[in-house]
């Protein structure tokens, strides 16, 4: 037995096997346990100290790794080009630090992290990182959480969402551009599909080409920005044919028009109204991200239902549209439908372009939606005076020498020349003259 | 209403405005003084008793004072009434308000109201034979009011050319007075109008328990009912103003003089007016501003609804807002007075039903217009006519996804199939195209009748987020006005962030509000915004009062820099804060206003000469015209800035 036992040929082949029956059964993710490895049948009458001596020697040659869990022991299995890369390693401290770098998986792991971990001292983890990554096992990266940590991932994985932070950053930085973009894009779609587009003066014909278009509303649009920084090249779009995002607004009218030669092209001035009660079809979240992925605006991020949320929810906040629930179908409809911008989104888009090009004013918020409200408060100079808090009679800014109202009034420029009418309006004039020098000064 | 510094400083500007230097002066004494006898204002105000007792007089006959006589010594202690002299600023408004929905004589009187203070309907009535004998004696010279001209205040100076057009007889004076005691716009003024509320309580506190409890109250149920008692006193109190409209009321043509007076008030014949029974000429009236307040927020929410929804949907909500509080006496129910049910009986029924307001509709209004059109299956009627019989429980109106998640999980079951049978329905819709095409035709076919596109029009109402209408019976519309208050006062703050700090504020502020406090860190994921960017912007927002921030310390060494920072937002707090600021606002545009006239000095005092006033154009220089031109503009321009902001105001407090 014991002979037996120590045969290297045997073992050799036993840890093969076992590699592969491992292999076979799971992901490198899965955690084997003793049980697991014993119920292989490969080691011969479930001798515990056989398969003790198989997974060292696996784990020697680093083509398992040990982890505790809570029921115990367990191994993983990992495949034989990253095993080579442990073994190609020239020391320990090499090795443990390319096993933590390892185990970080996607996230990555900060440098000092590390170095806590391992307690080395700093010096020798600075070498074996600087090893690693001359070798290109591992490289490092930026966690939109922690810009300014240094982080390290092991070089054939790409950094997690976690890390990137998601569709919605580009090279670690948020692209606000790509989101003002796609907020638009949803927002243009909400506003089209929740409110009915109609003319103002009820005109038979008008109203009849606006009718079919409300009734259609059900297809899924296709819409490329054009000119649009991201995705706008339309090689994407599986079709061949270029559709421009107007397409999405006014899909309805241009599919009459291609029926009624006349009827796009004495537009009446269109208004949006909100849609009677009970309406069923406000759109939903489902339905926005199926437009935005089957239109390949986004050709080369994918976007989930959970992120085209973040938009619906950003523009929600922004007070632009509002959730509406019917029958238990959360949909969304624009708010204020009557002050809604009712013309094509193709106009609008390029008059945005000949104002400074598509995604340029990633600061301006009147990009969307109709003007705030307004009221007294925000009229009046006082309700955007940026000293309103100091203004006081007596102090440095008052009433008396406020130029915000002057200007509001129309008052700034031409005041001080009144000094040259000295005569009063009458032959005495006496009111005028005495009042004048006070005037100036 | 609460003073703070802003609002003393615009009483006290209003009046003199006004009434002149002299009772603007008494009264900001009395705010910072706060009640005083005769011979301390003396001392405050180093006035002559003469002048003060004239300026008192200006005050009294204007309601700007409250007092009190004390007993015993029987000297009278003064108080300003900052709630009167703030209603100084809506007089526009309230005369506009009535204009349009009383006509032009009724107007005439409220104006003549405004300008006289509180009035013996005797002198009301031999003022008015006056002019009227004037008028017919062709004696075009109208004693116009001073005020009247110099500030534009009402903006109505030719008034008095109309003003023998207007009110023919003293009979349809009468009658007029009488329509306007009806909807409650006038009330008498009786001993008590003088007290505070304060005095008030404590007069009837002092009688209730003169009367009932000689001992004083024992135990908690005794307590309980001496709430009552003194609840029922107060109303009493409040109740004498009505004493008038009561009066008219038993009289047997009430009715029918309602009646004709809504079949449009200006056909009004000589001899409908004969009907009127005549008033007691004893009786002194004024003008109620708390009713006024309740039409001014009816015209402040179709307003609303002409911005959110439209035009036509709007006007539908007037006619009901006019129809539901037609026996509403005032905007917010006083808490100590209008517990129970008692309030029941003064508002009337509580809610409208259809064909009331169907009677009520001009027949010119066109109801098909304004709402969305889409084929019939596309809608749940079901879910469009859920009935909601009772007022929605506090605080989930702005947030309605708790609402709604909680009512709609319910409906979902037993509404899948239905709504699943219509998608499908929709689904080869667009196929076979006739189904969905509205064809002008079709849509008239497809018409509803009247009836029904006012039902559609009501309950789109009742559908929208803001809950403008309840509907609570099948043919029963009504309106919970505090919470409809509380989504519009929120949406005027709001509309103030987004215009102070850009919509990106207003997301940061809307998200902190239905997530409740935030560490800094989760808000760009969830804002989609730049790190620093929403740095700046908290704390832009911090300094303006928008949002609060909290300290958290993680241990007890609360170190700062391990501190967690949480923003939430204190809505309380950041609509006071909005209202002290437009209080403010206003105040600069009054004083900007005096500037200016300081400014134009010598133009305004030439154009006080009796020789030039009222000839301006012909008998001033140009230049000088065109400065007094341009100063009337800005006036005209700064008062109605004030009136916008009144709007704002009267939103946030009194609504």
């Amino acid at each position: 037995m014991a002979g037996d036992e120590d045969d290297p040929a045997k073992i050799q082949i036993l840890k093969d096997a076992l590699y592969d029956a491992a292999r076979e059964n799971g992901s490198e993710a899965r955690a084997f346990s003793q049980k697991d490895l014993l119920d292989f049948d490969i080691i011969p009458a479930d001798n515990p100290m056989l398969l003790l001596r198989v997974v060292q020697r696996l784990c020697d040659d680093k083509l398992f790794v040990g982890i505790t869990q809570a029921t115990g022991l367990a191994w993983r299995w990992r495949n034989k080009e990253d095993a080579k890369k442990y073994t190609s390693l020239p020391n320990d401290e090499t090795m443990m630090v390319y096993a933590v770098i390892d185990e970080a998986g996607a996230d990555g792991i900060w440098n000092r992290t590390i170095k806590n971990k391992l307690n080395m001292h700093e010096a020798v983890v600075k070498t074996c990182i600087k090893y690693l990554e001359t070798k290109g096992y591992i490289s490092s990266m930026k966690n939109v959480e922690h810009p300014n940590k240094k982080m390290y991932i092991k070089a054939n994985l790409r950094p997690s969402e976690r890390a990137t932070g998601g569709p919605w950053f580009t090279d670690g930085e948020l692209d606000t551009a790509f989101i003002s973009e796609l907020t638009m894009i949803v927002f243009e779609y909400i506003k089209t599909q929740s409110a009915y587009r109609g003319s103002q003066a009820g005109g038979a014909g008008a109203a009849a080409a606006a009718g079919s278009g409300a009734g259609a509303t059900k297809v899924p649009k296709k819409g490329v920005i054009r000119g649009g920084i991201d995705g706008g090249d339309s090689t994407s779009s599986s079709r061949g044919v270029k559709r421009t995002a107007t397409d999405m607004s006014t899909d309805d009218i241009v599919q009459q028009q291609s029926k009624h030669p006349t009827a796009a092209t004495k537009e009446k001035p269109k208004v949006f109204y909100p849609m009677p009660a009970g309406y069923k079809h406000y759109p939903t979240v489902t339905e926005i991200a199926k437009l935005i992925h089957e239109t390949g605006i986004t050709n080369n991020t994918t976007l989930g239902e959970a992120d085209i949320q973040q938009l619906v929810d950003v523009l929600h906040y922004d007070g632009l549209i509002e959730p509406i629930r019917v029958n238990g179908r959360k949909g969304y409809r624009v708010t204020r439908a009557a002050k809604q911008d009712a013309s094509s989104f193709q106009k609008r888009q390029q008059e945005r372009q000949q104002a400074g090009g598509v995604g340029l004013p990633v600061g301006s918020d009147d990009l969307v939606g109709p003007p705030p409200t307004a009221n007294g408060l925000t009229e009046a100079p006082c309700g955007r005076c940026p000293v309103f808090e100091l203004c006081e009679e007596g102090g440095p800014v008052s009433p008396s020498n406020c130029v915000y109202f002057l200007q509001w009034l129309g008052l700034a420029s031409s005041e001080e020349n009144t000094n040259t009418l000295a005569g009063g309006a009458t032959p005495n004039g006496v009111a005028g003259v005495a009042a004048v020098p006070g005037l100036v000064v | 209403m609460l003073v703070t510094k802003n609002v003393a400083e615009l009483c006290s500007l209003l009046i003199d405005e006004l009434y002149g230097e002299l009772p603007s002066r008494i009264f900001s004494i009395l705010l910072t003084r706060g009640r005083s006898s005769i011979p301390q204002l003396v001392q405050y105000t180093d006035m002559s008793l003469c002048e003060l007792r004239h300026g008192l007089a200006v005050l009294l006959q204007q309601n700007l004072l409250f007092y009190q006589v004390d007993s015993n010594s029987e000297k009278a202690m003064y108080e300003a009434n900052t709630d009167h002299a703030y209603n100084l600023l809506r007089i526009g408004k309230i005369l506009e308000m009535v204009d349009s929905s009383f006509g032009a004589p009724a107007k005439d009187v409220m104006q003549s109201l405004l300008l006289l203070g509180q009035t013996r309907i005797s002198d009301l009535v031999a003022a008015y034979q006056e002019k009227i004998d004037q008028a017919h004696q062709k004696l075009v010279k109208e004693e116009a009011d001073p005020f009247l001209e110099t500030n534009g205040v009402n903006g109505d100076s030719h008034a008095p050319k109309r003003l023998d057009l207007v009110i023919k007889t003293t009979a349809q004076l009468n009658s007029v007075i009488c329509r306007l005691v009806e909807a409650e716009l006038i009330d008498v003024v009786h001993a008590k109008t003088f007290l505070t509320p304060d005095d008030i309580y404590r007069d009837v506190e002092k009688e209730v328990l003169d009367t009932h409890f000689p001992g004083g109250p024992k135990g908690g149920k005794a307590k309980i009912e001496l709430e009552e008692k003194i609840a029922e006193g107060l109303r009493k109190v409040r109740g004498e103003s009505k004493s008038l409209k009561r009066k008219l009321e038993q009289n047997g043509t009430a009715a029918k003089r309602r009646k004709l007076f809504s079949g449009g008030g200006l056909s009004n014949g000589v001899h409908d007016v004969e009907l009127d029974p005549a008033l007691d000429p004893k009786q002194v009236i004024r003008i109620n501003y708390e009713k006024c307040l309740v039409d001014l927020r009816n015209r402040r929410l179709v307003q609303c609804v002409t911005d959110t929804i439209g035009d036509t949907t709007a006007y539908v909500y007037g006619v009901l807002l006019k129809l539901l509080t037609k026996q509403l006496p005032r905007c917010r129910s006083d808490p100590m007075m209008d517990i129970t049910e008692d309030d029941k009986d003064d508002c009337g029924k509580g809610f409208v039903t259809t064909d009331e307001i169907l009677d009520s509709l001009k027949t010119s209004v066109d109801l098909s217009v304004g709402l969305g059109k889409a084929a019939k299956d596309k809608f749940s009627s079901r879910a469009a006519e859920k009935v909601s019989g009772h007022p929605p429980k506090k605080k989930i109106i702005l947030e309605a996804e708790i609402d709604g998640d909680a009512s709609a999980d319910e409906e979902e079951e037993d509404e899948g199939s239905e709504s699943d049978e219509s998608d499908s329905d929709s689904d080869h819709k667009p196929a076979n195209g006739t189904k969905v095409k509205f064809a002008g035709v079709a849509t008239k076919e497809n018409r509803l009748d009247r009836p029904g596109q006012l039902r559609q029009h009501l309950l789109l109402l009742a559908e929208s987020n803001q809950h403008f209408v309840r509907h609570c019976g099948y043919n029963d519309w009504t309106v919970d006005f505090v919470p409809l208050m509380d989504v519009l006062r929120e949406a005027e703050l709001d509309s103030v962030i987004e215009r102070k700090s850009g919509r990106q504020g207003l997301r940061l502020v809307r998200i902190l509000r239905a997530k409740g406090k935030l560490d800094e860190k989760t808000l760009p994921n969830l804002a989609l915004m730049k790190k620093n960017e929403i740095q700046q912007k908290m704390l832009e927002m911090q300094t303006a009062g928008f949002i609060q921030v909290q300290e958290v310390p993680r241990d007890n060494k609360a170190d700062v820099k391990k501190s967690f920072f949480l923003w939430f937002v204190d809505l309380e707090k950041s609509i006071n804060t909005l209202l002290d600021t437009s209080y403010k606002a206003m105040l600069r545009c009054v004083q900007v206003l005096e500037v200016i006239r300081q400014k134009e000095k010598d133009v305004l005092l030439l154009t006080k000469r009796s020789d030039v006033r009222g000839r301006e154009r012909d008998v001033m220089r140009k230049e000088y015209y065109d400065r007094y031109a341009r100063f009337q503009a800005n006036e005209k321009k700064l008062f109605a800035q004030v009136m916008r902001i009144d709007d704002l105001v009267a939103l946030l407090r009194d609504f």
